[in-house]
């Protein structure tokens, strides 16, 4: 069975190219957020295996959807988007108990290599 | 790139390594004469081995290539050392402090913007790279047995410490083009973590997010899993290009012990130009004087706002605490001026054939930065007088029946608002007697007199040009040491103590302001001119009254609660009005006299003056003008009504 996986970016652009990744190389996108709130929603309700979270989004950042998530399931596996430059954002999502990143431009292998790293972890 | 601002970054952090260096060396010299103590030998060689490796680091970057080539050849001439090849003997002490002396000018060199002399180095180049000889010398320091790479089977584990045995050096460089290297680097040692515990990292985690990181770093881990396992967890964290797993040698186990022991992760720190310290000192500063100078206004108009009161009030109590924030934002401890002397005594001591221990106490003491760069001379002055004129020679101590060994302790300490810093050596101290009879001669004294306090004595050595030393020698005894010493240590705001018991020793205190630029002041006016008297030395200010005054005294004198204080008139000594009377208990134009009573040195005198103006904070400003053009003056300042006024120096009246 394929693994599920919650994408959240307020970009659609950015959603549909990590969807269009993750797609391919056989995940089952069960699930789409444009904000925080709405990530920490669709969490509690679809249980995903993985969720790809970007740092930078309205009504609750990424940062904070982190929190709230790993509050509620302390096993969530979740996959920050970073863009250059948010380095200390990036820290703080991996001490919110994010368990790992990438960085935008994405390249669709290194975010096939983060989300295996994620999953086997 | 900003080459200025790198380059003095360089200057500053080269010499803190420097200073570094001196005193592990110093420190494993030392060991030599006691015997070892294999603690603190391995930290030694740690940190040697750390300051070189970081100046070549530095100097690479900035492409002074003689010094990196220098910070090299030292580097490697150490590594011997820290894996334990070799033990440390006399010879390579010898040439390693040499090597750093060598190092130092080519840092000098690069500061003056000279370029080093490729002649100038290639002797000890040589030197150093010379093969380490099978057999050490006869004088041999020995050094714990250090241990092997965990690759290497043959060599056999030190006996270490019980909980050392499972330390491992776990070092790993991040793929070149890994983003976010700090993170990833987090990344990794969250994957270690769940092994075992960690007890440090090199660069230190806070290091991780500058943008110097270069993703290559070391975890030190106490476990028991297999080295594989080890690597195998690292590398899952992704983008790691190598892993390195690696029993450390005992030195520097034994280093990362006493690193990660009740020493705390290190504070949040960042590097600032001093002058930016300085120039946020000034705004202060002026600040501080507007708020006075807006506060007076506001409470001398007839009808006052409440508001604008309210509002004036507030800003001034921020002003107040932004002024705290910025002084102690310029504290620094005094170690940083301390650190350059064990080095100096000791080649000064070898120069004179002497036999010293030198102690320092209170390195951590706080001052301000402007202070601290003021003191080193006089204290480099006062230590070079007790190693040369104090403490004695062997055979001399001997014959005294004294401990062969000299002892010459630098102390700083904390006094209430004061900073005394002490010089004091268990020398031969002062010859009074020699100092009576040339200052007789000089008409320093009345020739009537016969003994000397330890006031006088002060007094009469810090005369320019007064020396007792019976030969001039490079270090001191050309008469301008003390002189000097009094005059710079008042222009900081400070005195000068001394204390001497012939045969015993002698004791020189400087005693400090802890900030050096905003100072407390009572402003006074004399003869139509404005004067500022620092608060510190001002005991009480009253209305002067004839009754006061004591007839029958040999000078002018005022009774000030039974107790009779000698009477100066501010204007007459300042050369501004011919004579006063001080019969008459108003100036010229018939307004009432005060008089100030000021302490300094436990003397008291009543100062005349004209009028109290205020008590308020001032800015202190140093005096540029020739040494002995002002006498009585300390300093300048500019008051709350933008008008300047001298400093008094109230040591120089009473």
């Amino acid at each position: 069975m394929s693994k599920t996986v919650l994408i959240c970016d307020d970009a659609i652009f950015m959603r549909t190219m990590v969807g269009d990744i993750l797609t391919q190389a056989g995940f089952e996108v069960v699930g789409e957020a444009e904000t925080g709130v709405q990530a920490v929603e669709k969490y509690k309700h679809l249980r995903p295996d993985l969720v790809t979270m970007d740092i930078v989004m309205p009504d609750m950042g990424g940062i904070d959807a982190v929190r709230e998530i790993t509050k509620h399931d302390p096993q969530a596996r979740i996959l920050m988007c970073s863009a250059m430059g948010q380095q200390a954002l990036v820290v703080e999502a991996i001490q919110a108990g994010a368990k790992d990143f990438v960085v935008k431009p994405f390249q669709p292998s290194r975010v096939l290599e983060a989300v295996t790293r994620v999953l086997a972890a | 790139m900003d080459t200025a601002r790198y380059a003095a970054l360089f200057q500053a952090e080269a010499r803190e390594h420097l200073a570094e260096l001196d005193t592990a060396l110093l420190a494993l010299e030392d060991e030599g004469r006691r015997g070892p103590d294999g603690v603190s030998t391995a930290a030694q060689v740690a940190t040697l081995f750390r300051g070189m490796h970081t100046i070549k680091g530095m100097a690479g970057s900035m492409g002074y290539e003689a010094i990196e080539r220098l910070a090299h050849a030292l580097e490697s001439r150490c590594e011997p050392l820290r894996s334990g090849d070799e033990a440390l003997h006399a010879d390579l002490l010898a040439l390693l402090f040499e090597g750093t002396d060598v190092l130092r000018g080519a840092i000098d060199d690069v500061a003056r913007g000279v370029a080093t002399a490729p002649a100038a180095i290639a002797g000890i180049l040589v030197r150093l790279r010379r093969p380490v000889l099978e057999t050490p010398s006869a004088e041999t320091l020995a050094l714990p047995d250090t241990t092997a790479t965990s690759s290497e089977s043959a060599r056999v584990r030190p006996s270490a410490p019980a909980d050392a045995v499972n330390v491992r050096h776990v070092d790993i460089r991040l793929t070149a083009d890994c983003p976010l290297k700090g993170v990833r680097a987090m990344l990794v040692l969250a994957k270690l973590a769940p092994l075992g515990q960690i007890r440090g990292t090199h660069p230190a985690q806070t290091r991780w997010q500058d943008e110097a990181f270069d993703g290559a770093f070391r975890v030190t881990v106490v476990s028991d899993v297999t080295d594989d396992m080890l690597e195998q967890a690292a590398r899952s964290a992704g983008d790691v290009a190598k892993v390195q797993v690696r029993v450390p040698a005992l030195a520097s186990q034994v280093a990362e012990r006493l690193a990660t022991t009740g020493v705390p992760e290190a504070t949040r720190t960042v590097r600032i130009d001093a002058r930016r310290l300085d120039t946020l000192l000034d705004l202060v500063g002026e600040l501080v004087i507007t708020r006075d100078r807006l506060l007076r206004r506001i409470e001398a108009l007839d009808h006052p706002d409440r508001d604008v009161y309210q509002a004036a009030r507030d800003a001034a109590r921020l002003v107040s605490a932004l002024q705290d924030e910025v002084l102690q934002s310029r504290l620094l401890p005094v170690g940083q001026v301390f650190d350059r002397f064990p080095r100096l005594v000791r080649d000064v001591s070898r120069e004179l054939g002497k036999d010293v221990a030198f102690v320092m106490e209170g390195r951590e003491i706080e001052l301000d930065r402007s202070l601290l760069d003021a003191i080193g001379d006089p204290i480099l002055h006062l230590l070079r007088n007790a190693l040369d004129h104090g403490i004695e020679d062997v055979a001399t101590r001997e014959a005294a029946g004294k401990p062969p060994r000299g002892e010459l302790v630098l102390r700083a300490a904390r006094d209430r608002a004061t900073i005394v810093i002490q010089v004091q050596d268990d020398g031969r101290g002062i010859d009074r007697h020699g100092v009576l009879l040339r200052a007789r001669e000089h008409g320093l004294v009345p020739d009537d007199c016969d003994g000397l306090d330890d006031e006088t004595l002060l007094r009469i050595i810090a005369h320019p040009g007064f020396s007792t030393a019976r030969r001039v020698t490079s270090l001191s005894g050309r008469g301008v040491g003390v002189d000097v010493v009094n005059t710079r240590v008042r222009a900081l705001g400070g005195q000068l103590e001394l204390e001497s018991i012939e045969g015993v020793g002698t004791v020189v205190t400087l005693r400090l302001p802890m900030t050096l630029a905003i100072t407390r002041a009572l402003v006074v006016e004399v003869a139509g001119s404005t004067f500022a008297l620092p608060a510190a030395h001002v005991e009480e200010a009253l209305e002067y009254h004839e009754s006061l005054r004591v007839h029958h005294a040999a000078r002018p004198s005022v009774t000030i609660h039974d107790a009779v204080v000698p009477l100066v008139a501010l204007g007459e000594r300042f050369g501004l009005v011919r004579s006063s009377t001080y019969d008459a208990s108003r100036d010229a134009e018939g307004r009432d006299q005060h008089i100030a009573v000021v302490e300094s040195g436990g003397r008291r005198v009543a100062l005349l003056v004209d009028a109290l103006v205020a008590q308020q904070d001032i800015v202190v400003k140093p005096l540029d003008v020739v040494r002995g053009a002002a006498p009585w003056f300390s300093g300048a300042t500019v008051l709350g009504d933008g008008s300047p006024a001298l400093i008094i120096d109230v040591p120089s009246i009473v």
